[in-house]
């Protein structure tokens, strides 16, 4: 019974399949399946899972953010160059610009959305430009180099909760960045599961005009989905610098379809309501592990969009497929 | 007699100058089962939701336990102890059994945290009240059946100590069986003092469940009866204020042919219907009828290329026809009107004009290829007066016709294609009786003009007020044919029908 009721779950065949796909990568490559390589994964995708646990709880909502990297460059070029100009070097003060503008920006979309009632996607696709055009506009286009980087950035990506040496006398480890990942994962399941705005943010997704008869506050739920959507961005977008150690204001933007299909390979529906943190999380490691070791297995980077296309387009043919069969299934048990 | 629960005198109510209601009064006493019938705009609607708190009357009171509700609130009403179980029940597909059931508890408690146990504890007691203990609390909403969901939205309900339930059309989407089954919860409902409002069009239900009726014709209370001191006939007259008469369809004999106008030879398909042979005499209305689940529907959808047999024939007039999809069933002469009409059969934001006419678009094409607009317009302004479809105007949306107008463009749509055979699932599906008595109507004169008719419908009576033939099935299967619909009754096919399926669940 326990096994057959894994196997109802979306996410045991997506982890087979990234279980599978992960062997074939170590047959050809042994490097792959080592816990160096394994760490590096880990700290060099934390980004775009945080990024996805965001995209998730919008899509549950019943909407859709495309702004969400937008938001991320934006609190990530400001802040730099806030510490830049004010010559305060501080990785708190770096989270905390960053995360105030993400949650003002979330706030926008927010507004927007739940005061006039408008389709999400369209909003955040017009809200990311005007935001990007803003941001070229007002705060600047020159990228910050390394040179000009604060050093509480670049150390930052350095700090390691776990440390391993290897017999060479050097060492490797588990980056700050997982347990950052971790933390808002927690807390993001915490609000889902026990609280009574997470089960709201299920109920809207499931039937708005329910929610609003049942008596929720459908306005203030979809408010609090926006600005923690901006809020996770903001993080997101320090932790990228932190990585890449270089900020260009027109990064990231165009990786927001990546992230949304990351979320909605992991099983999460596209008309909310339905899906789960282990899902996306899974659905970002799928896509992660194709797009860093493509060139493991000597194809190359191109092939990179064709794999993510493919998975795409065959992830949601397989949960359309299930869909349908277990409708039929309960049209058949209706009949008989 | 017990007290009054709820008291509504002189109720009026009008939307932008047109009257909904007209002083309107209504009692319903603790335990009492009260049915409120009226034909579609006749106000119930209006009337459940100014009680519900949801619209404001412009004047009249309501009186509940005595307490006279001053402009009442949705959550006065609901602390009062009024719960609206509404058509689409406003549930939450994607969330569990117990959270469905608990979540108005949880919202009026005002609680910012979830307590799961307690959610399981609150859905178990109530589902246990209601003797519904085997719905298993983790399903998901989605997965159950309408009957199921129904009894979830009743769950939710007494979690909310309700003392007056108010249902509206709930048995629109549910079969014969599962509407005992509701309503011997609703009896126990009433064994424990809940009062039951029951909003319906449907004649039989009607009278097998409530004690009293109250009968809203345009708006205007016609009557408030104890069920007892009425009968079908007179129901029917005080709540369409015009004799309805009924007579049986009598088959032309004179239009029979030596070939039939459709023969269908042992049709089937897996897992929905096997070995199905029936023929189709022009000017004959034949009957299918089962429950739901029997078949019926598939068969209507293999003869118009909608759902592909495995094995059999179809024959036309004698020769042997393939209907491979929508358009070679045109193109033989059969047309569909299925029985979801606003999924199936209608375009909701096109005029009414257009919709009539879609079935038929390339003939008002000129020989450059492009559309001749006044002809256009004039043959669906002509289908509109034949059919005499109440609208000022056939370019205004399809949706903004009543049900019974609707179901009138969906058949002007396919006669339309003026096909020989019209298969009609569900005809009158969720329309009032006084337009069903017009479709009705409709419907013979064009079996008398030659058309052959196959009526689909799970009301038994309706089959064989109409029917000069009938079949009927089970799991699949055509389990009996009957020659002459006027030698038997429908308590006899019901016990066929049941009777066969409750031998096949033994099995």
């Amino acid at each position: 019974m326990k096994i057959k009721q894994l196997f109802s779950h979306n996410e045991t065949y997506l982890m087979m399949i990234v279980i599978v796909f992960s062997l074939v990568l170590t047959i050809i490559n042994p490097v792959f399946f080592t816990l160096e390589n394994m760490f590096d994964l880990l700290r060099s995708s934390s980004g775009t899972a945080i990024l996805a646990v965001g995209v998730f709880l919008v899509l549950l909502s019943g909407g859709i953010d495309v702004s969400c990297t937008t938001i991320a460059i934006a609190g990530q070029y400001i802040s730099v160059n806030v510490l830049i100009a004010s010559g305060i070097d501080s990785i708190g003060l770096a989270f905390l610009i960053s995360i105030l503008i993400g949650v003002s920006l979330g706030a926008v979309n927010a507004y927007l959305i739940s005061t006039f009632n408008l389709p999400t996607l369209i909003t955040t696709l017009g809200t990311s430009s005007l935001f990007h055009g803003l941001l070229l506009e007002f705060v600047g286009t020159k990228a910050v180099n390394v040179g000009d980087l604060p050093e509480s950035i670049k150390a930052f990506a350095k700090v390691q909760i776990l440390n391993i040496n290897r017999p060479d006398g050097t060492s490797y480890g588990l980056s700050i960045f997982f347990v950052i990942l971790v933390a808002i994962v927690l807390v993001t399941w915490i609000i889902l599961k026990y609280t009574m705005i997470g089960r709201g943010i299920y109920a809207i997704g499931g039937n708005r005009e329910a929610a609003k008869r049942t008596g929720y506050n459908v306005k203030k739920i979809q408010f609090f989905v926006y600005c923690y959507a901006g809020l996770i961005a903001g993080v997101m977008g320090v932790l990228h610098l932190s990585l890449i150690r270089y900020s260009n204001p027109t990064y990231l933007v165009g990786k927001e379809l990546n992230i949304i299909a990351a979320v909605v390979l992991g099983g999460t529906k596209i008309s909310g309501g339905s899906g789960t943190l282990t899902g996306t999380l899974i659905g970002v490691a799928l896509i992660t592990i194709l797009e860093k070791n493509l060139i493991l297995i000597g194809l190359s980077s191109y092939w990179q969009k064709f794999f993510i296309g493919l998975i795409i387009v065959l992830g949601v043919t397989i949960t359309y497929a299930q869909n349908k069969i277990s409708t039929r299934r309960n049209l058949a048990m209706r009949g008989a | 007699m017990s007290e009054a629960f709820l008291e509504v005198k002189n109720i009026s109510k009008s939307f932008v100058g047109v009257t909904a209601l007209e002083d309107v009064s209504l009692t319903i006493r603790k335990g009492e089962i009260h049915c409120l019938i009226g034909e579609n705009g006749s106000g119930k609607s209006t009337l459940i939701k100014i009680i519900g708190g949801v619209y404001r009357a412009d004047s009249g009171t309501i009186t509940i336990e005595g307490k006279e509700l001053y402009k009442v609130q949705a959550i006065e009403s609901i602390r009062s102890g009024v719960q609206i179980i509404y058509q689409d029940l406003s549930l939450f597909p994607n969330l569990t059994v117990a959270e469905n059931i608990s979540i108005n508890q949880m919202l009026e408690s005002n609680q910012q945290k979830v307590n799961w146990k307690q959610i399981r504890e609150t859905s178990k007691k109530a589902l246990e009240e209601i003797g519904e203990s085997n719905i298993p609390l983790d399903e998901r909403v989605e997965n159950l059946s309408m009957a199921n969901k129904q009894i979830i939205a009743i769950s939710r309900a007494l979690t909310q100590n309700a003392k007056l339930i108010i249902m509206d059309e709930p048995t629109s989407a549910i079969t014969k069986e599962e509407v005992d089954h509701l309503f011997s919860i609703i009896l126990k409902l009433k064994k424990r003092g809940l009062s039951i409002l029951f909003v319906s069009h449907k004649l039989s239900e009607v009278f097998e469940i409530s004690e009293n009726i109250t009968i809203l014709r345009d708006g205007k209370k016609v009557g408030q009866y104890p069920t007892a001191d009425l009968d079908h006939d007179k129901l029917i007259y005080i709540m369409t204020g015009c004799k309805l008469e009924f007579s049986p369809y009598i088959y032309n004999k004179k239009l029979r042919q030596e070939k039939p106008l459709l023969e269908v030879l042992s049709m089937s398909k897996i897992n929905q219907f096997s070995d199905i042979n029936f023929t189709l005499q022009k000017g004959e209305i034949l009957g299918i009828t089962g429950l739901i689940g029997s078949g019926r529907t598939e068969i209507a959808q293999a003869l118009f290329g909608l759902n592909r047999p495995d094995s059999g024939e179809i024959w036309m007039n004698g020769e042997l026809t393939d209907i491979k999809n929508p358009e070679d069933a045109i193109n033989n002469g059969i047309a569909l009107l299925p029985e979801d009409r606003l999924n199936q059969g209608l375009f909701d934001f096109q005029s009414i004009s257009d919709n009539i006419i879609v079935t038929i678009l390339k003939k008002f094409l000129n020989k450059m290829g492009l559309m001749n607009s006044a002809k256009r317009r004039k043959a669906g302004n002509d289908w509109v007066e034949k059919l005499k479809i109440k609208t000022p105007n056939s370019f205004n949306p399809v949706n903004s016709l009543s049900g019974g107008n609707q179901q009138r463009v969906v058949l002007a749509k396919w006669l339309a294609t003026s096909p020989k055979v019209f298969i009609l699932d569900g005809p009158t599906i969720g329309i009032d009786i006084g337009s069903k008595h017009t479709i009705h109507n409709i419907i013979r004169k064009l079996a008398e003009e030659g058309m052959g008719i196959i009526m689909i419908s799970d009301e038994i009576q309706e089959i064989l007020d109409n029917c000069n033939r009938v079949i009927l099935m089970s799991k699949g299967r055509i389990i009996k044919e009957i020659k002459d619909s006027r030698t038997t009754n429908s308590d006899e096919l019901f016990e066929i029908i049941t009777k066969d399926t409750a031998a096949g669940v033994n099995a």
